[in-house]
C-alpha cells in the first residue's frame, strides 16, 4: 500500500516535471525570444543594442535547460519571476486571482453537484418516465451549451429584459457571483447528471440490488448503496470536470471581469506577458494533476477492490 | 422495433447535419448581402426583409455572417476531427499492431496528455501562438489525438490475434496490407463513432477560443467572435446576439444528438 | 400444457399459482403460457437447460424491473402478485417470498459491512435487528464467529461463506416460500453439497416452501418433492419425481433424462 502510494507520488512529480518542461518550452516555441517579447510588451523601442544587454540582463545566453532549472527552482519556492509589463512579480498576483477564482469554481461545483444529485436520483426513480425524459432532455441541452453562450443569454434575460442583476457587481456585491455561478454551472449540471443517470442505474441493475428486493429491502436503502457504491466512480468524474472548470472559468471570468485568475490570464495573453500565462499553466495543472490523483485514492479508500 | 425508432432518428439527424454542412459551404449562393461589406447607413438594423436578421455594429448583414460564420466553425471543427481521428488512427493501430517499446513510449506520452487540463493548455497555447484559427486548432489538437490513438490501438490489439489475420500473416501478406486491408476496416466503426461524438465538444471548444479572442481574427465571421463583439450593444441590437446563439445551439445540439444515437444504435 | 392433473382438486391449499404467464425482455419473448402450481410446505424443482426461461420465471415472481409480464397472473395464496404496487411488493418480498440467487455475492452489496445490510433488511420490514436468531441461523449453516462475519465486507469472503450468509439473510425473515437460483453452481462440489444439506436442515425446522431451479437433473433427483421440465420458455412437464423419473412423456425430458448415465429406471 504504502509502496503504491510512493509510486503514485512519483508519477505525480514526473507529470508535473513534464508539465512545466512544455510550458516553458512553450516560450520558446512562441515567434521573438523573451528579451524581445518583454521590450515589446513594454513599448520600449528594440535596437540590437536594447536587446543585446536585455538579454544578457536575462541570462539568454546561457544553455536553455541552466534557464529552465531555474525558473523551474524558483516555482517550486512559489517565484513565478516578474511581470515583463511592471516588473513587479508574478506570484501574489497569481495566488490572489486563483483565491477568486477558487471561490467562483467551488461554489459554481458545489451547486452543480447538488443539483445533478436530486435530478439523477429523481431521473433513476423515475426511470423512462416523464420526469426521466424530461431530466435527460435537460442534461443533454445544457451539455451541449457552451459557457460563453449561457453567460451572454443570462446577461441579456436576467440584467437587461428582468432587471434583476446589474451587469458588472460593484466589489463585494455576492449578487456579482450569481450570474457566473450559474453560468459555469448549467453546462456542468448537464454532463453530471447524464454521468450520474449513468452510473446509478449501472449499479442498479447489480446483482446486489436484484438481492436486496428479493429480500423487500425498502428503496431508500437500496438507494443508499447504490449511491454508496457509486461515490468512487462520482469522485473520479467530479476531478475529471475539474480541467472543463477550469476553462470554463477562464471564459466566464472574462466576461463578467470577475478578478479571478483566468480574467489575470487573459490580460496577460493580451499584454504578451508570459510569465503570468507560465505561471498559469503551472499552478492549474499542479491543481487538476493533484486532485485526480487523489480521486485515485479516494477510489481506492471506498472500495478496496479497485486497484491503487 | 426499438432500434428501428434509433435508425429513423439516426436518419433525420444525418439529414439535418448534412443539411448545414451544405448550406454553410454554398453560403454565397445563400446569402443575399456581402458579409463584410459595411454600410454607415444600416448600423444595428432590426430583421427586415433586405437583412433577414439584421445588422450588427459596423452595418454588415448578421444572416450572411451566420452562413459564412458557419462555414469557419463547420469546416475548422471536421478538418481538427479529420487529423486528429487520421493521426490517433495511425498511431493506434501501429501500436497495437507491433507493441513493444513503441507501443509503450506512445501511450505514455498519450497519458501524460491525458493527465492535463485540456481547456487550460489549449488556452495558453492559443494565447502564446497569438490567435488565429490556426493556432487554436494546434491547441485543441494536442490532446484530440488521444482518444482515437487509444481507442484504435485497443481494437487492433484484440484484433491481432483472430484467425484471419493470422491466416493472413501465414499467407506471406506483409504488414501494412494487413494493417490497412484487414484491421482498419474493423476497427473503423467504433473509431469513427467517437470521432462523431467528438465534433460537439471540438465545436465549443472551438468557438469558446474564438469568443476569448483566441480564434478568428477579425473581420472574418465565426459565431464565437461574432458573439463576442455584438454582446457589448446587446441592449441595442439583441438580433446580433441572438442569431449566432441559436446557430452555435443548433448546430451543437444536432451534432450531439447525432452522436448519442449512433452509440445507442450500436449497443441497442 | 401442465395443469398440474394430479392436484387439481385441492388448488386453493397451495402457496403459489402461475397460470398463463408470458413475460419478455425487451422485444424478446421469453416465457410462453407458463402455468404451475407450487404446493404448500413441497421443494419443487424447476430443471432445463440454460436459456430455457427457468431464471426468468423466478424473476417475474420477484418483479425484476427488466422484465415485462404481458399475459397471464401470478397468484401467492389468495392474492394477485402479477401487477403490485411497489410499497405491496416490497413488504411482500423477504417476509413471504425469499430469494437466494446465483452469484453468492450478489445478496449483498460487496463493499459495505454485511452486519449494517443485516440491519436494514430488518428495518425494511419494520423489525429490530436479531443478533440471536441470526447466530442461531448462522449455526446450523455452520458459520463460526458470526459476529466477526457480520463486521466483515461480502467481498472479504469465500463464494461458499457468501452463499451461506445470503441463505441466513433469506431465512431471518422467515418466508413462506423460498425462490432458489441455481444457487450451489457458482460452487465447488463439496461446498454445493453442504450448503444444499444445511439448506434442507433450515426448511424443516421451519416449513419453508422452497423452489429451486437447477440445470442439474441429478439434484432435483435427490431433492425435489415434485419436478417441471422446462424448454424453450415453457413448462413442458410437470410431476412428482418418480413419476417424471419413470416415465418421462416429453422428448426434452428424455433426453434429459439419457444425459444422466448412471440413473436407472425402476
Amino acid at each position: 500500500m504504502i509502496h503504491k502510494l510512493l509510486k503514485r507520488i512519483a508519477g505525480l512529480v514526473l507529470i508535473l516535471v513534464i508539465l512545466s518542461f512544455f510550458v516553458f518550452a512553450l516560450l520558446y516555441i512562441a515567434p521573438g525570444d523573451p528579451a524581445e517579447k518583454r521590450l515589446t510588451s513594454q513599448g520600449v523601442a528594440v535596437t540590437k543594442q536594447v536587446l543585446d544587454a536585455e538579454r544578457a540582463r536575462l541570462g539568454l545566453f546561457r544553455p536553455f535547460l541552466v534557464r529552465y532549472g531555474e525558473w523551474l527552482f524558483g516555482v517550486v519556492r512559489g517565484d513565478f519571476g516578474v511581470s515583463f509589463k511592471d516588473d513587479l512579480p508574478v506570484a501574489p498576483k497569481l495566488f490572489q486571482g486563483l483565491q477568486n477564482t477558487c471561490l467562483l469554481a467551488v461554489s459554481s461545483l458545489l451547486m452543480a453537484l447538488l443539483l445533478s444529485f436530486g435530478l439523477s436520483i429523481a431521473s433513476v426513480l423515475n426511470k423512462d418516465g416523464p420526469a426521466d425524459h424530461l431530466v435527460r432532455i435537460c442534461a443533454f441541452v445544457s451539455n451541449s451549451l457552451p459557457n460563453f453562450l449561457i453567460s451572454v443569454m443570462l446577461m441579456y434575460l436576467l440584467c437587461i429584459r428582468l432587471d434583476l442583476f446589474p451587469v458588472i457587481a460593484a466589489k463585494g456585491d455576492l449578487r456579482g457571483l450569481v450570474m457566473p455561478v450559474l453560468s459555469l454551472t448549467i453546462p456542468m449540471c448537464g454532463r453530471f447528471t447524464r454521468q450520474m443517470r449513468a452510473e446509478f442505474l449501472d449499479q442498479m441493475r447489480s446483482d446486489y440490488v436484484t438481492g436486496m428486493r428479493g429480500r423487500g429491502v425498502r428503496t431508500r436503502y437500496i438507494l443508499l448503496n447504490v449511491v454508496r457504491n457509486a461515490l468512487g466512480h462520482i469522485f473520479t468524474i467530479v476531478a475529471l470536470q475539474i480541467g472543463t472548470l477550469m476553462g470554463g472559468s477562464v471564459v466566464i471570468e472574462t466576461i463578467f471581469r470577475w478578478p479571478g485568475i483566468g480574467k489575470l490570464v487573459m490580460d496577460a495573453i493580451t499584454a504578451r506577458d508570459y510569465p503570468v500565462i507560465m505561471g498559469f499553466v503551472v499552478i492549474m495543472g499542479t491543481i487538476y494533476v493533484v486532485i485526480n490523483q487523489l480521486s485515485d485514492i479516494i477510489n481506492h479508500i471506498l472500495d478496496p477492490r479497485t486497484a491503487l | 422495433m426499438k432500434k428501428k425508432v434509433i435508425r429513423i432518428r439516426i436518419i433525420i439527424m444525418t439529414v439535418l447535419a448534412l443539411l448545414l454542412v451544405l448550406v454553410t459551404t454554398f453560403a454565397d449562393v445563400f446569402s443575399p448581402n456581402d458579409p463584410y461589406a459595411t454600410s454607415a447607413s444600416a448600423i444595428r438594423m432590426a430583421p427586415c426583409p433586405a437583412y433577414p436578421f439584421g445588422t450588427d455594429n459596423l452595418g454588415r448583414c448578421v444572416f450572411a455572417r451566420v452562413l459564412y460564420g458557419g462555414r469557419t466553425t463547420i469546416a475548422a471543427t471536421f478538418a481538427l476531427v479529420a487529423v486528429s481521428f487520421v493521426i490517433g488512427t495511425v498511431i493506434g493501430m501501429i501500436c497495437g499492431y507491433y507493441g513493444g517499446i513503441l507501443d509503450r513510449v506512445c501511450m505514455r506520452v498519450a497519458d501524460i496528455l491525458l493527465s492535463f487540463p485540456q481547456m487550460v493548455v489549449a488556452i495558453a497555447v492559443a494565447g502564446i501562438l497569438g490567435g488565429g484559427m490556426k493556432g487554436a486548432m494546434i491547441a485543441l489538437g494536442i490532446t484530440m489525438w488521444v482518444s482515437f490513438a487509444r481507442l484504435s490501438r485497443s481494437h487492433t490489439f484484440s484484433l491481432r490475434n483472430e484467425a484471419f489475420i493470422k491466416a493472413a500473416l501465414f499467407a506471406g501478406k506483409s504488414d501494412p496490407y494487413i494493417i490497412l486491408v484487414h484491421i482498419l476496416p474493423n476497427l473503423l466503426a467504433p473509431v469513427l463513432t467517437n470521432a462523431l461524438t467528438q465534433i460537439g465538444t471540438t465545436m465549443i471548444g472551438l468557438s469558446g477560443l474564438s469568443f476569448l479572442g483566441l480564434g478568428v481574427v477579425p473581420p472574418v465571421a465565426e459565431w464565437g467572435s461574432m458573439i463576442s463583439e455584438a454582446r457589448a450593444y446587446i441592449q441595442i441590437a439583441p438580433w446580433a446576439v441572438l442569431f449566432p446563439s441559436l446557430a452555435t445551439i443548433l448546430t451543437i445540439i444536432i451534432f450531439n444528438y447525432l452522436g448519442d444515437a449512433v452509440i445507442n444504435y450500436r449497443e441497442a | 400444457m401442465c395443469a398440474a392433473s394430479n392436484m387439481a382438486e385441492n388448488t386453493e391449499m397451495n402457496i403459489l399459482h402461475i397460470s398463463g404467464l408470458t413475460a419478455s425482455y425487451e422485444e424478446a419473448e421469453v416465457l410462453h403460457d407458463v402455468t404451475l402450481e407450487v404446493e404448500d410446505g413441497e421443494i419443487l424443482c424447476i430443471v432445463g437447460e440454460s436459456g430455457c426461461g427457468k431464471s426468468t420465471l423466478i424473476r417475474a415472481i420477484c418483479a425484476d424491473p427488466v422484465l415485462r409480464i404481458t399475459g397471464g397472473s401470478i397468484r401467492y395464496r389468495e392474492q394477485d402478485i402479477t401487477h403490485l404496487k411497489e410499497r405491496d411488493r416490497q413488504r411482500l418480498l423477504g417476509t413471504q417470498i425469499g430469494l437466494i440467487q446465483q452469484n453468492p455475492w450478489g445478496a449483498f452489496n460487496p463493499i459495505r459491512p454485511i452486519g449494517v445490510q443485516f440491519r436494514e433488511t430488518y428495518k425494511s420490514h419494520g423489525r429490530r435487528f436479531d443478533a440471536d436468531q441470526i447466530r442461531a441461523i448462522f449455526d446450523v449453516l455452520g458459520l463460526k464467529n458470526a459476529d466477526s462475519i457480520l463486521q466483515m465486507r461480502p467481498c472479504e469472503l469465500s463464494g461458499g461463506m457468501s452463499q451461506r450468509v445470503a441463505i441466513a439473510a433469506a431465512f431471518a425473515l422467515e418466508p413462506a416460500l423460498l425462490l432458489c437460483d441455481e444457487i450451489t453452481s457458482a460452487l465447488d462440489v463439496t461446498t454445493a453439497a453442504a450448503v444444499t444439506e444445511q439448506l434442507l436442515t433450515l426448511k424443516r425446522t421451519q416449513g419453508t416452501t422452497i423452489v429451486m431451479v437447477t440445470h442439474h437433473i441429478g439434484m432435483a433427483r435427490c431433492l425435489a418433492d415434485r419436478i417441471a421440465i422446462m424448454y424453450r420458455g415453457r413448462i413442458v412437464e410437470c410431476g412428482s419425481t418418480a413419476e417424471i423419473l419413470a416415465s418421462p412423456q416429453h422428448d426434452y425430458t428424455k433426453q434429459l433424462l439419457q444425459d444422466v448415465p448412471r440413473l436407472r429406471v425402476e
